[in-house]
């Protein structure tokens, strides 16, 4: 039962890790022949001073966008699961985000951020009107924004979906105990969402890592190398500056590093196979 | 026994799903002839059909696809084939197009470090010989062009399209209401930046975010200062050319400037493509600006009547006081470059040796660059030029043509010339430069470390 | 948290309770989500409001207008420019392209997430959730090379199949992880029940945990779309052909040598959203039907 699943991801994603994995003991421009070239790539990738930036890069990025995203999420999602009249209109605009490409979203925040003509003058807000790309924390704070603005909406789906499955009884049996609002929240909610948070988490924390083609066109790595996560500095290495075997290197490390995070969050989320809700 | 039962079922279930899947492809791939020309444009794989890629984006785009149908029109029968990308796009396409042996029979690219890179791989033809032959072809271009063509003393590519070097803007009206003259001299700019700063008008425009933008400014002062010789001997490779004195004097210059705040404020956040930095300079919140000439055509355009009234101004790049170098230098784009696949079989290199010989740059192509707002790359047309019908426009494209076939030295622009490795490193610390986060000397010790990379 | 308490408001209360009543459904309702809401929302409209904006401005007019105001001239030409460049040729790939790997990649994750979860510690099957852990973190920007080969040698290039076959690959090690953690939460005794009736794994599988699973179903189905109907490089380095593109690529129509149409960008961008915008609001409420069809409790 399980085997279209292994069979498609052996043939389009394992092999090509293996691919990848001798390339990374190659020389390559990825125009010519390929040489094999011993542990020379790793040498040079590991003795890198770019390396470990681009790695506190990768992080920063990662748990800072994880950090911004879940409790807007969460709170938005419990509020969408609520019977406002006016929140499926709500919930139909913030999905629009979702649906653009990273190009147009670039293109857009790139326009909107321009210190002439952008956001700051046309609002006429002096403290929109920064050197946004250009100053290496604001560069950063851009890139995390941006990247809540297209994907809370997706984690407050999540979380309304979580939310709405929480029995009626569990809330209304603390409301008669007296819980107030704040109470039940953190005491039913929370727990309640656990999976949830687990899930959508991973979702972020991972998806962070391989995430490219919006700071690629955003800021393209800078200011300098401020927003040069590992992702985009491999690609840089291998398809600007030719060098395929050091780039491969970098992706090997990718790999094993998301290995890592995937696991740690498997373990925090507890492999067991029962599940956690009430009565199952 | 169960698992194997599920699993036969599975692939039936797969297959299954394949069959409307397949079907509703084959409809999709049952495609409309392109818009281009010969039909079923797919790239190298047609047996003995010709392609050719190049960049979207008009007009350059749909006179290079007028050139072809001509040349489609001519030779029914060995059609070429022409698909379009955008920039980025494009660079990594080629590559990767290349690197597997699926090239498109006619290569388009930007010459220097990166037709050196397929000459390395072997990948394009050597085009002396057939410069050789047909010495009518060579002599008709911008010798300067062939700068970028040649590697090791040989030519891979032929120069085509326009030239577009780089030239100092300035907005007459913003000038005139300050009663300032443009610049003659590096002093003179760095006394009127000053000024402009105090009237709350930018010295001068640049849209830092895409670093390129920025290395105009040290080509310029590199040749100014201490002549052309100072890059030749990095792009020769030479040991610690960067350290050279001229080098770490033009360096420190270009922070003089950006210390006293000559760009405007937030320079590296404004990008160049999408042409936040002319606006500034045409809504006059800018006194000049530092460019390619293709900007000319976008400026008039969308500024409205700045360039059609006559309030946009122009000149070379003005001589560093006490500096070496030839004030008739320029630099920029001496041309794009068409190469011929060296895995394209021996008929389609055929093909494209016809095209380059008999359409390409021909007369009708000569003046559709010219009716766009650009030199092209060919000797002789200045009288053309002079006799455009618009006054404003025949003045510019004169200019254009006497900077660049007048010039003592066309250098190209760096990040074309170097490989691709070290041109990836140079931006990267011309941006560090730029934000003054690095000093001339480290900039120099960077760069030093990927010489003949 | 709004409610999901359904205290019925005694309509012949005293005018004294009455008040009372009011005053707690007021501090029920949620301030601070509410407040995060209305946040939310101003943040999200105003980069839409300035994209819809501009795509009715003329180039020329782009810079010199304030960007928040709306175009003194406005025109349509942007509109009909990215109409008649071949739009609707590739929409309709991107759709191909994004049903096709969806529907796939979601049946077949299913599939092996219910296997991994009622395998009973098989190594085997151990084994095969572990690698689909780990290939959660494979970059796809550095194993593109190697796919680009193996699909020349399929013959497969410059075909939607082509982008179709990775995608489904990329779209299997996260589906897999969130499917899994749905179907473990079905309770057993319902599948010993089933077992009980004479039911096969097999009928379990559809009968049983694909609707129980739906919630998670649905939102892997929509990140999936999501991302391949986003996806910009495996279109750009498997296709070529400009009928084989798909909708991000067609972006490029309006992005020169030196400079980018943004406005006409702008446009392509509002008619490519617009469709799958009101496909989501009719079916929401079919979404969210099956978001809360999880456990009838």
């Amino acid at each position: 039962m399980a085997l279209p699943a292994l069979g498609m991801f052996l043939m389009f994603g394992v092999v090509p890790l293996l691919g990848v994995l001798a390339l990374s003991f190659a020389q390559w421009d990825g125009l010519g022949a390929i040489h094999a070239a011993g542990l020379s790539d790793w040498r040079s990738v590991l003795s890198d001073p770019g390396l470990p930036h681009a790695l506190w890069v990768t992080f920063l990025v990662m748990f800072l966008s994880w950090a911004a995203q879940t409790p807007l999420a969460l709170l938005i999602g419990v509020f969408l699961a609520g019977h406002q009249p006016y929140r499926a209109v709500l919930a139909v605009i913030y999905f629009v985000p979702l649906l653009l490409s990273s190009a147009a979203i670039a293109i857009t925040y790139k326009a909107l951020l321009d210190p002439n003509f952008g956001l700051g003058p046309g609002l006429h807000l002096g403290i929109l009107t920064q050197d946004w790309l250009g100053k290496p924390a604001l560069a950063l704070g851009v890139v995390i924004f941006v990247v809540s603005w297209q994907f809370v909406p997706f984690h407050a789906l999540i979380y309304q979906g979580g939310v709405m499955q929480i029995p009626a009884a569990m809330y209304e049996a603390a409301a008669i105990d007296g819980a107030g609002r704040v109470r039940q929240f953190f005491s039913i909610t929370l727990p309640q969402l656990k999976y949830t948070i687990i899930t959508s988490s991973t979702l972020m924390v991972v998806g962070s890592l391989t995430f490219f083609d919006l700071i690629f066109v955003l800021t393209a790595g800078g200011p300098g190398d401020a927003t040069r996560v590992l992702a985009l500095d491999m690609y840089k290495r291998g398809f600007q500056a030719n060098l395929m075997g050091p780039a491969s290197a970098i992706a090997v490390i990718l790999v094993l590093v998301g290995l890592g995070l995937a696991l740690l969050l498997r373990r925090i989320g507890g492999g067991a196979s029962d599940s956690q809700l009430e009565g199952a | 026994m169960e698992a194997i039962t599920t699993s036969r079922r599975n692939f039936l279930r797969l297959v299954g799903l394949g069959v409307p899947a397949a079907a509703a492809l084959a409809a999709c791939s049952g495609s409309t002839p392109s818009q281009t020309g010969a039909g079923g444009g797919s790239g190298g794989g047609a047996k003995g059909a010709a392609t050719y890629w190049f960049l979207t984006g008009q007009p350059q785009q749909g006179i290079r696809e007028d050139t072809v149908n001509r040349f489609n029109a001519a030779n029914p029968k060995t059609k070429i084939a022409t698909t379009e990308f955008q920039n980025d796009a494009y660079k990594q396409k080629i590559k990767t197009a290349i690197g597997a042996g699926k090239a498109p029979t006619l290569i388009w690219g930007w010459g220097g470090g990166g037709l050196k890179s397929y000459v390395d791989a072997g990948q394009v033809v050597d085009l002396s010989g057939w410069f050789g032959q047909h010495g009518d072809i060579k002599n008709r271009i911008f010798p300067s062009a062939f700068g970028a063509a040649t590697v090791d003393g040989k030519i891979y590519a032929m120069p085509c399209e326009t030239v577009t070097p780089i030239v100092l803007y300035w907005n007459k009206k913003v000038f005139d209401s300050m009663g300032a003259q443009p610049p003659q001299s590096w002093g003179d700019i760095l006394d009127l930046v000053p000024k402009f700063n105090a009237k709350g008008i930018a010295p001068f425009s640049l849209g830092g975010q895409s670093r390129w933008t920025n290395m105009m400014w040290l080509e310029f002062l590199y040749d100014r200062i201490g002549g052309a010789e100072v890059f030749q001997n990095v792009f020769d490779g030479q040991k610690n050319a960067w350290s050279q004195p001229a080098s770490i004097q033009a360096l420190t210059e270009c922070q003089k400037l950006v210390k006293a705040n000559g760009f405007v404020k937030g320079f590296s956040s404004i990008t160049a493509d999408s042409n936040a930095d002319q606006a500034l300079l045409y809504t006059g919140k800018a006194a000049m600006m530092l460019h390619g000439a293709w900007t000319y055509g976008s400026m008039k355009s969308d500024g409205g009547d700045f360039v059609t009234g006559g309030h946009l101004g122009y000149m070379n790049f003005p001589p560093v006081d006490g500096g070496k170098g030839d004030p008739s230098d320029t630099v920029g784009n001496p041309g794009q470059y068409l190469s011929i696949s060296s895995k394209a079989s021996a008929a389609e290199q055929e093909i494209a040796k016809k095209f380059l010989s008999t359409t390409l740059l021909d007369d009708t192509e000569i003046q559709k660059w010219i009716a766009s707002g650009n030199v092209p790359v060919v000797k002789g047309t200045r009288s053309k030029l002079a006799a455009v019908s618009d006054k404003t426009d025949a003045a510019w494209l004169t200019f254009v043509y006497d900077t660049s076939s007048k010039a003592g030295n066309f250098a190209q622009s760096w990040d074309q010339a170097l490989p691709p490795t070290a041109a990836e490193t140079l931006l990267d610390n011309i941006a560090k430069l730029f934000q003054l986060s690095i000093s001339p000397q480290q900039f120099a010790d960077n760069m030093n470390k990927v010489i003949g990379t | 948290m709004a409610t999901t308490v359904h205290t019925p408001s005694p309509v012949t209360a005293a005018p004294h309770q009455k008040e009372h009543a009011g005053l707690r459904r007021l501090l029920r309702l949620n301030w601070l989500g509410g407040a995060a809401s209305w946040l939310w929302l101003a943040v999200v409209v105003v980069p839409l409001y300035w994209i819809v904006v501009t795509s009715f401005k003329e180039q020329s007019a782009y810079f010199t207008n304030n960007p928040f105001a709306p175009p003194t001239a406005p025109t349509l030409d942007n509109y009909k420019l990215v109409v008649e460049s071949d739009f609707p040729r590739y929409f309709l790939n991107s759709m191909v392209v994004a049903l096709g790997t969806t529907v796939p990649a979601v049946l077949i994750a299913f599939m092996a997430s219910y296997a991994i979860v009622r395998g009973n510690g098989s190594r085997f099957l151990g084994g095969v959730s572990g690698l689909f852990l780990m290939g959660l973190a494979i970059p796809l920007q550095a194993t593109v090379i190697p796919v680009y080969l193996i699909i020349i040698r399929m013959g497969l290039y410059d075909s939607l199949l082509a982008i179709i076959l990775p995608s489904i690959a990329f779209a299997i090690p996260l589906s897999v992880l969130v499917l899994s953690n749905f179907v473990r939460d079905v309770p057993k005794e319902l599948f010993e029940s089933m077992r009980v009736d004479g039911a096969s794994e097999w009928g379990m599988l559809w009968r049983l945990a694909f609707p129980l699973t739906r919630p998670a179903l649905v939102t892997v189905s929509i990140f999936n779309g999501l991302t391949v109907w986003n996806g910009f490089l495996l279109p750009l380095i498997l296709t070529q052909s400009p009928d084989k593109r798909t909708l991000p690529l067609g972006l490029w129509t309006f992005q020169g040598q030196y400079s980018v149409n943004v406005p006409a960008v702008l446009a392509s961008v509002v008619l490519s959203t617009l469709p799958i915008l009101v496909l989501y609001a009719i079916g929401r409420r079919q979404l969210l039907g099956g978001l809360t069809a999880g456990f009838s409790k």
